[in-house]
């Protein structure tokens, strides 16, 4: 059974499709920051912590890689 | 090899289709195969070509425990495009095995059955109705909750929830490509890369990721 790494040991923040939406879920929390109806939303949404020094990654609905936004700090 | 073919117990046979569509579905099936703490065992692990191929999935069948069997892609997508029958020839295999073999190993078997629709697989395969299937609507999310919930409900009732393995995959998908990326992969060496080659970074990640909660 996989055990996540300790909350908090990432800078990193994902932009996941979710069966009611798109998540932003920093990397190492157990929940989603917030969940948006659309993709768009969910990226302008993360912007802030972008700005703050996470970086974005933006998942296609597999779970592939989009975008990798680095961080604005 | 010899090691995981006598892993009966945590080895599980993928039965699914090997064309470039099905990819996004068969990623996030091995990696939650793997999560749960099983050995996914699948046809394209080797490719010897002096080694007949319905010998090979006879001995794979035969080597695993459990089986995921994939109907999804037995109705042809459209104007002559044959339909596919290797699916549930081994599926039919599966359940001979299980049936006639008649052996200790023989009768632990259990197999989970997926389609795209539920009730979709009767029309083609009306021998197997009454089956209790389960149906992932070709998306890769689905796939993983699925198949976590067939493992709640015939193996171990405190799996991590489905959302936490689907959140899990999509990290360890961002890990993959930035490593590999870091080693030199080009696109096409991620998209074509073989099954065995991907297992082994899943494998690797998955140990990472409980090292790190020791440390």
């Amino acid at each position: 059974m996989a055990k996540k790494k300790s909350e908090g040991s990432s800078k990193r923040v994902h932009i996941i499709s979710r069966k009611d939406g798109w998540a932003v879920k920093k990397e190492g929390t157990s929940r989603a920051s917030k969940i948006y109806q659309n993709k768009d939303s969910a990226i302008k949404g993360s912007e802030k912590l972008r700005q703050k020094g996470h970086d974005v990654i933006v998942h296609k609905k597999d779970g592939s890689i989009q975008d990798w936004k680095k961080s604005k700090k | 090899m010899t090691n995981i073919a006598n892993n009966f117990s945590n080895n599980v046979f993928i039965n699914c289709p090997f064309d470039h569509d099905y990819i996004s579905l068969l990623r996030p099936l091995l990696f939650t195969i793997l999560y749960l703490g099983y050995n996914p065992r699948i046809a394209s692990e080797r490719s010897d070509s002096g080694e007949a191929r319905f010998q090979k999935i006879c001995e794979l069948i035969e080597q695993s425990r459990i089986s995921i069997h994939d109907l999804s892609r037995i109705r042809s997508a459209k104007k002559k495009e044959y339909y596919r029958l290797n699916m549930p020839f081994e599926l039919g295999i599966d359940i001979g095995c299980r049936r006639y073999k008649g052996d200790d190993q023989a009768n632990q078997k259990k197999c989970l059955i997926l389609e795209k629709e539920k009730h979709r697989y009767q029309k083609a395969l009306s021998d197997m109705s009454g089956s209790d299937i389960k149906n992932h609507n070709n998306e890769p999310e689905e796939i993983v909750r699925q198949t976590r919930i067939w493992f709640v409900e015939n193996e171990n009732p405190r799996a991590d929830n489905a959302t936490k393995i689907w959140e899990s995959f999509n990290e360890f998908m961002a890990d993959f490509y930035q490593k590999r990326e870091e080693e030199g992969y080009k696109d096409k060496d991620l998209e074509m890369m073989p099954i065995p080659e991907y297992i082994l970074f899943i494998k690797d990640w998955l140990d990472d990721q409980n090292s790190c909660v020791a440390l």
